[in-house]
């Protein structure tokens, strides 16, 4: 960028000194909760309070020989892996479409994509809800119903990773695939699908990273067999019970950030290949 | 969207010319998939997400209209629905039961009763004209930024302990709109204070750490994509009766361990708080591409001319970074209007929420399915009506997402 050879500087030194005073507090304050729950982890008490009572691992063991926890963490699993795989698909289905050819009604269907990620998670629960037990179908599947509808609000994300990389890549690539002979498939696999892969890693990721966190319409539309979160949002409500979803929280904390830098390392990897350097 | 470079056309032609026989076919096919695509193959491609979004968010939202208006009822007998009071004919019966309502003004030292009608047109046009009025010239941002001012105002409060202050307030003899009042009020206080402290973290990310900038902005954002329950719940033991600020005061004796700050847990303040953490690190990142956005030869130029580095700021960066901090301010406000889970983990009696009001009409104690569809709708509206509203700003500050 042009601006980026300014030797300029924007700012005064005082007022870069209270600026990286105020930076370095705010990330003290950002991860303190973070820390915090590492720390409770390992206490020795039957309460997350203070003071801590002494170092123990034992809340490691007892959260994974729970079967709750254990059968909640595999319905998690299950929900937030078919929802991430059905939603990039069906997302990359259609962002080809739009990227790259004029659709009729093109303005419409992007407000009809987005809108879901706007529109209130408890009003998009009750919705479904109701759809789900009054509906011209009942359905009965608990899993499957929290999967599909986890759907619905992933495919903005996916979208909106997926869209403007395709656009981004150079139509004459595909034009001298096609006067060399291949077909529409061929192309895809051979010259988009390379290029694209590391932001359908990243699509992915962010569907399943959203799936593993959602729980408000995961608890409007469970029945008997609960998601992880709303197995942790019942259980926080019970001061008693909370010394034992620490540890697997903790877990899942360290699991979310590694997730989280994996997905922004996999899309740099991308950019820079696709910048060619 | 990618565009070809003015030459390629030109490029293109010459091939054609060129070629002894012109590949007609070959080209035809080409132009086709680039231009219009077979209309088969597009809507093909295109089809499972609109199915999938039709049956599982038109429809839901089709019914739940069909719900609000008491068209359809939930009990399989009459008799059973008469006994839950469900409505079987047209009705508007419970959305006056929302709205039918007084809301009161209160300024301080004076209190004065308007109809619900009212305070909607008044909040329409105060919108209309935030978002257009910057196209009349001369005193177009002014009017700008006194609409915002008014629409503020009613809704921000000072969480200042036990007592939270307020210029004006909002308030309503109905039990629902009050509470969306409040819940509004709670939404949009910690928006502007989730604005207020992104916009120093983004100007130092943009400006103060050189090339390691995107690394930072990472670290930034990196908890906004942990477990949002997990935060939470870390905040009850930052600020419970035992938690690390409590214990911390009584532990050196500023605080009676008796009688612990109470305020801290299970109130209003509590939800603001914890919705202004759970939030900032997001909107660092619409801000922080605003500031992206300036050029700082422009800055370089105003002190040259000598303009002081204030003057710099508000002539220059302030316009330019504007449309991201509205953006910001809604990635919060939008969000956290019809907020649930936070309220009902900390925020006890006192801090309760519209959305929780709304569920409960679903799962909990309330449960009438019917009007819990008018408040959703309601919800849902208003919610709606800001996002198209404010679309412009939206698209500005969501160009990095």
């Amino acid at each position: 960028m042009a601006n980026d050879t300014s030797t300029f500087v924007v700012i005064s030194p005082w007022g870069k000194r209270l600026l990286t005073a105020f930076f370095v507090v705010f990330l003290l304050v950002l991860y303190l909760p973070t820390v915090l729950l590492v720390v409770f982890s390992f206490n020795d008490g039957t309460v997350a309070a203070f003071p801590l009572e002494g170092l123990t691992t034992k809340y490691y063991g007892l959260a994974f020989s729970s079967k709750e926890i254990r059968e909640s963490l595999g319905a998690s699993a299950w929900v937030g892996l078919g929802a991430a795989t059905i939603a990039t698909v069906i997302a990359l289905m259609a962002s080809y479409p739009l990227a790259r050819r004029n659709v009729r009604g093109k303005a419409f269907i992007s407000a009809l994509m987005l809108v879901p990620l706007v529109v209130p998670t408890v009003v998009l629960a009750v919705a479904l809800l109701l759809l789900f037990q009054k509906g011209p179908g009942q359905v009965g599947l608990g899993l499957t119903r929290i999967m599909v509808a986890h759907v619905v609000i992933a495919i903005p994300f996916a979208v909106l990773i997926l869209l403007p990389r395709i656009a981004s890549i150079d139509r004459r690539l595909e034009e001298a695939a096609y006067d060399l002979g291949a077909t529409g498939l061929q192309t895809f696999r051979l010259v988009m699908l390379p290029l694209i892969v590391p932001s359908i890693i990243s699509a992915f990721l962010i569907s399943f990273v959203f799936s593993i966190d959602e729980v408000v319409i995961a608890s409007f539309l469970s029945s008997d067999q609960v998601t992880y979160p709303v197995y942790l949002y019942s259980g926080l409500k019970v001061p008693e019970k909370t010394q034992t979803l620490i540890p697997v929280a903790t877990i899942m904390i360290v699991i979310s950030f590694v997730l989280a830098f994996g997905a922004e390392a996999i899309r740099r990897y991308g950019d820079r290949r696709l910048v060619g350097k | 969207m990618c565009r070809l470079p003015s030459g390629a056309p030109g490029i293109r032609m010459a091939t054609i010319v060129e070629a002894p026989i012109p590949p007609k076919q070959k080209r035809s096919r080409r132009e086709r998939r680039n231009d219009g695509g077979s209309a088969l193959s597009t809507y093909g491609l295109l089809a499972p997400m609109l199915i999938l979004l039709s049956t599982l968010f038109l429809l839901p939202m089709y019914y739940i209209v069909l719900f609000s208006i008491a068209l359809k009822r939930f009990s399989p007998t009459d008799a059973l629905a008469s006994l839950n009071g469900e409505l079987n004919s047209l009705s508007a019966e419970l959305w006056a039961k929302l709205l039918s309502v007084n809301v009161t003004v209160m300024l301080p030292g004076l209190n004065f009763n308007v109809p619900v009608l009212l305070v909607g047109i008044i909040f329409l046009v105060l919108l209309v004209a935030a978002v257009t009025a910057s196209r009349i010239p001369e005193y177009g941002n002014w009017i700008v930024g006194i609409a915002f001012v008014l629409l503020l105002t009613p809704f921000m409060t000072l969480p200042a302990g036990n007592n939270l202050l307020r210029l004006v307030e909002l308030t309503s003899d109905g039990d629902y709109l009050r509470l969306f009042f409040k819940s509004v009020s709670m939404a949009m206080t910690s928006s502007v204070i989730a604005v207020v402290i992104a916009i120093p973290v983004a100007y130092f990310l943009a400006f103060c750490v050189g090339k390691s900038k995107y690394t930072w902005l990472l670290i930034v954002i990196a908890p906004f994509l942990t477990s949002y329950l997990l935060r939470i719940f870390a905040w009850k033991v930052i600020l419970g009766d035992q938690g690390l600020i409590n214990s911390g005061l009584i532990a050196i004796g500023l605080v009676d361990e008796a009688s612990p700050l109470s305020f801290l847990i299970y109130s209003q303040f509590t939800v603001i708080v914890v919705l202004t953490y759970a939030w900032v690190p997001f909107i660092c990142l619409p801000i922080f591409l605003a500031f992206e956005t300036i050029d700082r030869r422009l800055l370089e130029a105003a002190m040259d001319l000598g303009a002081t580095r204030l003057q710099a700021f508000l002539k220059i960066s302030l316009p330019i970074i504007a449309p991201g901090i509205v953006a910001a301010f809604l990635f919060v406000f939008i969000p956290s209007i019809g907020e649930y889970i936070t309220p009902s983990l900390v925020g006890g009696t006192q801090g309760t929420m519209y959305g929780q009001s709304l569920a409960s009409q679903f799962v909990g104690g309330a449960f009438n399915w019917q009007f819990g569809s008018v408040m959703a709708l309601f919800l849902l509206g208003v919610v709606l009506l800001i996002t198209f509203a404010t679309a412009r700003f939206l698209r500005a500050g969501g160009g990095g997402l």
